[in-house]
């Protein structure tokens, strides 16, 4: 964490651009300029600064925004629900909708149902390739201005959910249903798949114990990797839709360079992805016996 | 293998079964409130202290909130607000307001002569951090207030309850045009000390609005005061949305759901060509001047006969009417027409041939300038246009992209040849345009960031200062701007047109030429075309429908 913290800093310093001169406006003169940078703290070198940040943080306290004045902790705390909320709400599509589509298609390409199983590759290939702020423009004119179905953007209730989260599980999807795809059709090949239909077992049975069960590691991977960058903010989504979340904080901070609130938005996003990461390796061990701790006894 | 249709049907039934719930839950209502008018800001107020604001949607907001001495009239000229009537004596140093009694804060105090002295010593006051102290630097004793050497500034004086008395140091023409400003506003120390930095937050001014409710990045709500000393709103509030993206503001507001949006660059030809929707734009021509600057300070731009071959090798007129589609008027100097009181000379005109010329004749044909743009995309293609109109002339472009903090930053250090900028009114007077833009004192940040000195500029921009007559004080910014359009600092290129877009159902719509211009009190909704509960379903069709029995506005 303290790495972080002094890694991050140290790249904010490195960036050309001064906070204070988007703070004065137009007319502020030099001398202006200089009392502003002097109150602020940020005309005292790289260490001085950086050990004043600590100083804060040791504290619990994450400074407060060059420019609004707000604590950048009671920001965070506002913005980092509705960040989940999406996240949440993203993987809610993605996840089932990225299995079941690579489900499909691995069982497709089994089966030798060309047709099908292109359709889908060519389905999950465009999610990934289509840059997100094309797919918002476009789902946002079909779904609230033509179809009016949704409002177009605004932090709410889940009508105001539905575009966001809808965009931001595209890529997730077709991630999600590629990676399936690949693992299901390996899993199909092995031998204890032949012995569990040579026994009878029913097709529910097959697809739900035997093969999703050992195509379920690479899945949770990839869940967990989207999961965490989700949780660190979707910026581009959130600007679009309006969506009220870490990832438009963060970058109107680094256009700013309100100082504050980019290393309060890095602290938080590094320890969420700790948490993340942590978690997922938590769940592979009930998820795969043979991943869990060696404990010896006696 | 063949495992039947079973896992496809399976399959197949979950993706219905999330498509049926999420059709469930949508519905298409939106949460406006009744009888507000909903506004679009494309980033949210930093603050809403007077002293503090140095941004545009802030100082929007603000004017609705407070008030000043006095205020701008429609013709640009000074109205009375707080003060009822003032005089200025002879000699221009003394400035005497007489306030109206029972104006009251949001705390119910009545407004005293004291209060104005207490706003206007905190905007100077250094632990208040505010960026505005220009706006007070030529009263008396300000400088040594601000630099802790006095208690208090000697030119604010508190004759009685009711008069106020503000003392120049030198005679300052455009003076009461910069009190017009939110430095300028009346704020009530009881609450500033209670409040202290969350002062922003909690907002008691003496405005026709209240502060109803404010979430950063999301929604800003007005609500009308009923004890507003002025004529009050007609509306019972504003609602302002923060929305970053010009297209998702575009979509809400053909949507119904925004009642008035400024028109988007990248949205104006398409609503000046539908029908139904042209005759309600209306339009302003702007207070600010958009200029290609040159680095005076060094060569080759140290050279004017060099900086009028660039002037004339850009036909400015075709790229005005062309790429950016006649939404402005063409720049003959830096002072927006609208300011102007004086005829200029001839204008420069398009001449690549003597640009050509002059630039041969100089040995520097093949040069290599650098230019630099921020990173907006309509700024970058114009610089490709600009670097294809001085190729044919011979004078090699190189851009540079920056972002706009890292811009600012180089444009300041005074690092690039070339540079894209525009300047906005802060108060309207053509000193505005001159005095930070072209003194020699305001090199770098202070506005003069093409480092042009000229020493005669300098005394015409001060004597024109100082003048107390106004013809006098015409005359000396004439000649000063004659000079300047002559020695060719920047290719002057145009004073954009504000053009702002409203419902059908919205009356009483202006475009402003100085934001704080707008107290929001002469908007109404029309109750007939009040059509907003019905939500974004019904909105677009309502405003087809009135199209007919609604006056129609200035149209193109």
């Amino acid at each position: 964490m303290f790495a972080i913290t002094l890694f991050a800093f140290f790249l904010l310093k490195a960036l050309p651009g001064d906070p204070v001169l988007g703070l004065v406006g137009e007319r502020a003169g030099p001398e202006v300029i200089e009392r502003i940078r002097r109150e602020l703290g940020t005309d005292k070198g790289f260490a001085g600064q950086y050990a004043g940040y600590l100083k804060l943080l040791l504290k619990g306290d994450l400074g407060r925004s060059y420019y609004t004045n707000r604590d950048v902790l009671t920001e965070i705390s506002s913005k980092f629900p509705n960040t989940m909320i999406l996240a949440f709400a993203a993987m809610l599509v993605s996840v089932p909708l990225g299995i079941g589509l690579g489900f499909l298609s691995a069982l497709a390409a089994d089966k030798g149902s060309r047709f099908l199983e292109r359709s889908i590759d060519t389905i999950s290939i465009s999610g990934l390739s289509i840059p997100v702020f094309w797919s918002a423009i476009i789902i946002m004119m079909l779904l609230s201005l033509k179809l009016k179905l949704f409002p177009p953007s605004g932090t709410g209730d889940i009508r105001f959910l539905v575009l966001p989260a809808t965009v931001l599980a595209i890529p997730a999807t077709a991630t999600l249903a590629r990676v399936t795809k690949t693992t299901v059709i390996d899993i199909l090949r092995m031998p204890y798949i032949t012995t569990a239909r040579s026994k009878g077992l029913s097709l529910t049975r097959i697809n739900m114990v035997h093969v999703l069960r050992n195509a379920v590691i690479p899945i949770v991977t990839i869940i967990g990797l989207d999961f965490g960058s989700y949780l660190n903010g979707a910026v581009v989504t959130e600007t679009i839709f309006g969506w009220d979340g870490i990832g438009r904080f963060t970058m109107e901070g680094i256009i700013k360079r309100d100082y504050p609130v980019i290393m309060g938005c890095i602290i938080t996003g590094t320890l969420v992805f700790v948490v993340v990461n942590l978690f997922t390796d938590l769940i592979y061990q009930y998820l795969d016996p043979r991943i869990r701790l060696n404990v010896k006894k006696g | 293998m063949n495992h039947g249709p079973g896992t496809v049907a399976y399959v197949g039934k979950v993706l219905t079964a999330f498509a049926l719930a999420a059709l469930f839950f949508s519905c298409t209502s939106s949460n406006r409130i009744e009888g507000y008018v909903y506004y679009r800001l494309n980033a949210s107020p930093s603050t809403l202290d007077p002293a503090l604001i140095a941004d545009v949607p802030s100082a929007t907001i603000a004017a609705k909130l407070y008030n000043g001495l006095v205020r701008l009239r429609d013709d640009l000229g000074i109205a009375p607000d707080i003060a009822m009537k003032w005089s200025v004596s002879a000699d221009g140093l003394r400035y005497t307001f007489h306030l109206r009694k029972g104006v009251r804060f949001l705390n119910g105090r009545e407004v005293k002569a004291s209060d104005f002295k207490y706003s206007f010593e905190r905007v100077l006051d250094p632990a208040t951090k505010s960026p505005n102290t220009w706006v007070f630097g030529k009263v008396e004793g300000a400088e040594e207030f601000l630099k802790g050497r006095a208690g208090e500034v000697k030119g604010f004086r508190a004759k009685s309850d009711y008069v106020f008395e503000i003392t120049l140091k030198k005679p300052f023409s455009p003076f009461l045009s910069m009190l017009t400003m939110p430095p300028a506003y009346v704020v009530p120390h009881e609450e500033v000390e209670k409040w202290g930095a969350d002062f922003s937050s909690h907002p008691s001014g003496t405005g026709p609005f209240i502060l109803k409710k404010w979430l950063p990045d999301r929604e800003l709500l007005l609500a009308r005061r009923t004890d507003y000393f002025g004529d009050g709103s007609r509306v019972r509030g504003i609602a302002y949305r923060i929305i970053a993206e010009d297209l998702t503001a575009v979509t809400e507001f053909e949507l119904g759901n925004l009642d008035v949006i400024a028109v988007p660059a990248s949205a104006y030809a398409r609503f000046r060509n539908d029908e139904r929707w042209n005759r309600y734009i209306i339009s302003l021509e702007g207070l600010n001047t958009y200029y290609l600057g040159m680095n005076t300070s060094r060569p080759p731009f140290d050279d004017p006969e060099v900086r009028r071959a660039v002037s004339v090798a850009i036909d400015r007129e075709k790229i005005l009417n062309t790429f950016y589609e006649g939404r402005g008027r063409l720049a003959e100097g830096p002072v927006p027409h609208l300011l102007r009181r004086w005829k200029t000379g001839s204008p420069l005109k398009y001449d690549p041939d003597r640009a050509r010329r002059i630039i041969r004749e100089k040995g520097l044909t093949g040069m290599e300038a650098q230019m630099y743009v921020s990173a907006d995309k309509e700024v970058v293609d114009l610089a490709e246009i600009i670097q294809a109109y001085l190729e044919r002339v011979g004078i090699r472009v190189k851009i540079k992209q920056l972002e706009w903090s890292a811009y600012k930053e180089a444009v300041n250090r005074g690092e690039p040849d070339m540079f894209w900028l525009s300047w906005w009114a802060d108060y309207p007077d053509p000193e505005n345009f001159l005095f930070p833009l072209f003194h020699s004192r305001n090199i770098g940040p202070g506005g003069n960031r093409v480092r042009y000195v000229n020493k005669e500029v300098d005394s015409l921009i001060e004597k024109g200062q100082y003048a107390v007559d106004e013809k006098d004080r015409d005359l000396f910014y004439q000649k000063a701007e004659e000079i300047i359009i002559e020695e060719s600092p920047w290719v002057f290129f145009w004073h954009k047109t504000d053009y702002v877009i409203t419902q059908p159902w919205i009356r009483g719509c202006r475009v402003y030429p100085v934001y704080s211009m707008d107290k929001g009190t002469e908007i109404t909704i029309h109750s007939a075309a009040n059509r907003h509960e019905t939500g974004p379903r019904g909105s677009v069709g309502s405003a087809a429908e009135d199209k007919e029995v609604l006056p129609s506005r200035d149209t193109f």
